[in-house]
């Protein structure tokens, strides 16, 4: 029998898991970390349609305008949760599920490019991801389902049939992929609070909080998918998530612009 | 009947996840069952080896295509493939590089399917397919007509790989891969064809003394691991958390007939097994 033909490299002899065992040295290189990733909601903000969408497309147009980079992602909202209910009631594993959950977004990107076209909107897919230079240097505004790419492959965590990993994280990804700081999540509250002010009307604000001090108060909900939180303190590059309410005029330019406004969660 | 309730600012179809926040962890577990569909529950699932099985070339690879020419005349299996010695060289260069971990995570599919080429090339007389990416749905049409699927072990993660645990190697290779494959499809069970009789207690090509675990159960093993695995980590964590497979074999790929006995439900190699709620 013959012998393994190895190419000699310092991670010939690596399991390729677990702890580092290799002498290279990691200096990581930031793709490109000047671009903003922005997502807008399905539930909190396409689900509201018209009046609540055209305001925010206003303002990431003016944002483009003025120079700033962006891609666009997207979420899914009330027919993504249809789809996971029946689904779920058809006892559906998790990896089905998720590739379902692929669907909508896809649809609310769609639409989001039909209404940025005559301002540089382009749809894209994951595999468009290595043309974002292109796009960006014709100043163009990327649009693409947040949803990231696991599809069957997604795992199924414990107590749920959920894909614990939907378009706030897909949103994450790509910022920590690109080399970006601070992904902005567009929704219908002001940022966190301590409980869901759409159920509790004592629930108050959280202007600033780190992952830590979040996971801490165990809160029964969150406003970002817990995936993004507990991947926060280990990233590499996103070591912020701005949540910001879209509802409110300005506030859009201003998280693009690089302002503080909302609620910053940092790792 | 569908209704579209409004009233809140946006318009909702009715479902029991209508309004609710998938974050809420008391709306999550009204999702969850103890039974996942078992979609092809007579399919096994056979990875080959990139480093124990192809980096050894021909005297390796000729006589396990034998194998498997044979043995899918009688089994409904689909075959994966690992990258070997090739994967290791990219990363090393990747990560010398300074490439994120979703761009390692990107690069490294593309070693694994020059194996799947090369075996499909030598299988393709007895009837084999690289099967796309997701095509799952084709596999009856495949089993039908005496086709063994090759499919795609990495998994689809590529540029949006979550952060490692630690380092910045991807977590998510071929062995998870495989193992997501199975697991989603409801499949029978999952064979490592590996240059091993097994999973050993120490690592066999250091200590003559090694014991192999001829069968073990998924969370004894867990509560006592190895130093050395001959299976990636992110394997077990996720087969903890996950409801459908109940069995992984290891077997020798050098040793004519392993794979054969394992593919036929014979405790050979090593067999990994897990309880699932019934």
């Amino acid at each position: 029998m013959s012998e393994r033909r190895t190419i000699a490299s310092p991670l010939a002899d690596s399991p390729l898991t677990g702890a580092p065992t290799s002498s290279i040295e990691y200096r990581p290189v930031a793709v490109m970390p000047d671009v903003r990733v922005v997502k807008i909601g399905g539930q909190s903000v396409m689900d509201r349609g018209r009046q609540s969408l055209f305001p925010i497309l206003d303002e990431i147009i003016e944002a483009r305008r003025r120079g700033v980079q962006i891609v666009v992602l997207v979420g899914g909202g009330t027919r993504a949760r249809h789809i996971y209910a029946i689904a779920s009631e058809l006892e559906m594993p998790t990896g089905v599920i998720a590739t379902l959950g692929k669907y909508i977004p896809m649809q609310n990107a769609r639409m989001l490019q039909m209404l940025l076209a005559k301002h540089g909107g382009v749809f894209i897919l994951p595999d468009d991801f290595e043309k974002l230079p292109l796009y960006m240097q014709l100043g163009c505004i990327p649009v693409m389902s947040g949803m990231p790419p696991f599809g069957y492959w997604e795992k199924h965590e414990e107590g749920s049939r959920i894909p614990p990993h939907r378009t706030d994280a897909g949103v994450f990804l790509s910022c920590e992929f690109l080399g970006v700081r601070r992904a902005i999540f567009i929704k219908d509250e002001d940022g966190l609070y301590t409980d869901d002010p759409k159920k509790n009307p004592s629930a108050t604000h959280i202007p600033r909080i780190t992952a830590k001090e979040l996971v801490a108060m165990n809160l029964p909900d969150v406003v970002v998918e817990r995936k993004v939180v507990e991947y926060l303190p280990r990233a590499r590059w996103c070591k912020e998530l701005q949540v910001i309410n879209g509802l409110r005029p300005g506030n859009v330019l201003a998280a693009l612009e690089g302002q503080d406004v909302g609620t910053i969660v940092s790792a | 009947m569908t209704k579209l309730v409004s009233g809140d600012g946006r318009t909702h179809i009715q479902s029991q996840l209508m309004r609710e926040s998938l974050q809420d962890r008391g709306v999550l577990s009204k999702t969850e069952s103890e039974h996942d569909l078992h979609i092809f529950p007579d399919v096994s699932l056979v990875s080959i080896g990139g480093q124990s099985i192809f980096d050894r070339g021909k005297s390796a690879i000729l006589p396990l295509v034998d194998e498997l020419a044979e043995a899918k005349r009688h089994h409904k299996m689909v075959i994966g493939v690992g990258g070997g010695t090739r994967v290791r060289h990219t990363v090393s260069i990747a990560m010398d590089l300074g490439l994120p971990t979703g761009g390692i995570a990107q690069l490294v599919g593309a070693m694994e399917e020059l194996n799947a080429i090369l075996l499909n090339a030598l299988l393709a007389p007895h009837g084999s397919m690289p099967m796309q990416r997701d095509h799952f749905w084709d596999l009856p049409l495949y089993f039908d007509a005496g086709i063994t699927p090759i499919a795609i072990s990495v998994p689809p993660f590529h540029l949006w790989e979550p952060p490692p645990l630690e380092g910045a190697v991807p977590m998510h290779g071929s062995d998870f891969g495989m193992f997501q494959l199975a697991e989603v499809l409801g499949m029978k069970q999952l064979i490592f064809v590996k240059d091993e009789d097994g999973l050993y207690d120490k690592d066999p090509k250091h200590h003559p003394d090694a014991k192999r675990y001829a069968t073990i159960d998924l969370d004894e093993l867990l509560a006592n691991p190895p130093p050395t695995n001959i299976l990636d980590e992110e394997l077990y964590r996720t087969w903890a958390e996950a409801k459908n497979l109940t069995r992984v074999v290891i077997v020798n790929g050098l040793r004519p007939g392993m794979l054969t006995r394992a593919l036929a439900g014979e405790d050979v190699g090593t067999v990994i097994t897990r309880k699932v709620k019934s």
